[in-house]
């Protein structure tokens, strides 16, 4: 079994939208729980003596985080197309400009967008205020969209992912931040005992009796340990491990076949350049990417979903799938000649057949020409006339029909 | 009242709860959580109604009235109304239930409401910008290793930091 659910998006809509206010239901209601109702236990996080906000934050991204992790590894979730589905493309700037507003935000009015919410429901006229600032900010963005359309858009990166930057397998990630989050959380603690002492209001939001309580926090990062050896253990599952190993038959593409698939449906290719990136930045097959072969671990194809064929090419080949392209999961497409022969048939101007040649020859060299034509801007000499047959005027039918 | 209040739950099992919700939430809709893009939708269905042309024009306004469907049919606005209803369900049953506003000793109420106002706006506006907010960045992207909402999570604390010095009237 598959999850999620597909019909709950589609065929049972109605379904998935009470499933989505019983998941709100149990969001606000651990909001409140935690005391995010309430400003000042918000805004504590920000003056040190009551991080609560991390603890339940980072608490519930380790629980999440390797939850999934291990879900994908048990083979009930993938986590690409989750991923994918789930969370928007990374943004650089905007992401990192409007995160620094949005904790401006945050500490002048004590909430984020989502505990406003529950701060409203609990009673708290400040949080009511707050949620109609978040509603009018919004709508403040959407009228001045059209002047920030080109900031919105910037540093796209496309769909990115820790364990692609950094080049290792997620379940190692998902481990890695789990241990930081622990060792975050200790010394949390730590910076909590200081501060309480040096800020007078701290006694109001403190419950020091409960923080000092160790058998939660044992139980919660005992539940670490023992998801996230699940989720290591998934990393030598057999399942893992027969997809890994799948054998990589390399198959050629010609430079006219390539370009044919370019224009017929470029958006199931998937066109990596293999050469330096000084020489594919000055000429390269169109939509090509320029990820010079020393950096194409980076791009962590053994996790991306597969759905695109995956053509390489360097100046002449390559003879060979390179290691890092192993675990692709689509079809792999190796340019026969590489760009060298991609660069000959395409981007050099070719010479017309003589009179003599078949049908199907003039017909590639109208498509190479017209190929050559759209590239350069140069036009080839136009192909030898076609022979013209005699015309032969069809035979009157005898008999039958409307006609007669 | 305030003695009946309950305490509230050890912010780690709090984490765990929340972290299993968002699971939930994962693996049943292939969706995490999500506040302000709805926030967003009762807006411009507001909008909508008062301006219908307005919003026609503007593409971002548009785009989630696209399709023929209105902007609230939309399934984290179910999950904002999920969200408003468990904090009542919780606030009331645990007595913590009660009209007033929350601030530092310091700080004056009007004062108060009209930081609250202002960091909304500013909240609304950036959470637009960010194709999400706290919960739809932070905690759903954060938990799927996005490499931008990491950047995202890592930027609302730096500005939260940055900006606490000059509001330290406000909280303490």
């Amino acid at each position: 079994m598959m999850l999620p659910v597909e019909s709950l998006v589609e065929g049972y809509r109605e379904v998935g939208l009470v499933v989505g206010l019983l998941v709100g239901f149990g969001f606000g209601f651990v909001l409140e729980r935690a005391g995010f109702g309430r400003a000042p236990k918000l805004a504590a996080q920000f003056y040190l003596y009551d991080m609560t906000v991390f603890k339940v934050m980072f608490g519930a991204i380790v629980t999440a985080m390797l939850g999934v992790v291990v879900a994908a590894g048990l083979g009930l979730v993938d986590l690409v197309s989750l991923s994918e589905g789930a969370v928007s493309a990374t943004y650089v700037w905007p992401m990192l400009f409007g995160g620094l507003l949005l904790g401006a935000g945050f500490i002048m009015s004590g909430y984020c967008p989502g505990t406003s919410l529950v701060g409203t429901a609990s009673g708290n006229l400040d949080a009511l205020l707050t949620a109609a600032g978040v509603l009018l900010g919004t709508l403040l963005f959407g009228e001045l969209y059209p002047v920030l359309e080109g900031f919105y858009l910037s540093g796209d990166k496309g769909q990115l992912f820790l364990y692609q930057v950094l080049g290792v397998p997620p379940e190692i990630v998902a481990v890695a931040i789990a241990l930081m989050a622990i060792g975050a959380f200790v010394g949390a603690e730590k910076v909590e005992k200081i501060m309480t002492q040096r800020i007078a209001v701290a006694a109001s939001v403190v419950d020091e009796e409960r923080r000092s309580a160790s058998a939660p926090r044992r139980l919660a990062f005992g539940l670490y340990g023992v998801a996230g050896l699940l989720a290591v253990g998934a990393l030598f599952l057999p399942v893992g491990q027969s997809e890994a190993a799948r054998p990589v038959e390399p198959v050629r593409i010609s430079p006219s076949e390539l370009a044919r698939r370019i224009i017929d449906m470029p958006w199931q290719l998937k066109i990596v350049d293999l050469r330096a990136r000084e020489a594919c930045a000055k000429e390269r097959v169109p939509g090509a990417e320029c990820v010079p072969r020393e950096t194409l671990g980076n791009l962590g194809l053994q996790y991306s979903p597969g759905t695109r064929a995956l053509v390489l090419m360097d100046e002449s080949g390559p003879s060979s799938v390179p290691v890092e392209a192993m675990g692709y999961k689509g079809d792999i497409l190796l340019l026969e000649g590489g760009f060298g022969a991609w660069r000959q048939w395409a981007l050099e101007t070719p010479e017309p057949p003589g009179p003599e040649v078949s049908e199907a020859e003039r017909i590639a060299y109208r498509f190479r020409a017209a190929v050559n034509g759209a590239l350069t801007g140069r036009a080839a000499p136009p192909p030898p006339a076609a022979p013209v047959q005699q015309y032969v005027p069809p035979k009157p039918r005898k008999g039958g029909g409307c006609s007669g | 009242m305030e003695n009946q209040e309950q305490r509230f739950w050890n912010p780690y099992l709090a984490g765990v709860a929340l972290g299993l919700v968002l699971l939930a939430s994962f693996l049943i809709m292939g969706q995490g959580l999500g506040a302000s893009g709805a926030v967003y939708r009762f807006g411009v269905a507001a909008l909508g109604a008062v301006a219908p042309e307005h919003v026609a024009r503007n593409p971002h306004f548009s785009h989630v009235v696209s399709g023929g469907r209105s902007a609230l049919d939309n399934f984290y606005i179910f999950m904002v109304v999920g969200v408003f209803l468990g904090g009542l369900v919780s606030s009331y049953a645990a007595g913590r239930m009660k009209v007033g506003v929350r601030k530092g000793p310091r700080i004056g109420v009007p004062a108060r409401l009209a930081l609250a106002v202002t960091g909304g706006v500013l909240m609304g506006f950036a959470a637009r910008l960010t194709r999400g907010c706290t919960s739809g960045q932070a905690l759903s992207g954060g938990a799927l290793m996005s490499a931008g909402s990491w950047i995202f999570m890592l930027a609302v604390f730096a500005g939260g930091y940055a900006v606490a010095y000059f509001v330290r009237r406000e909280w303490t």
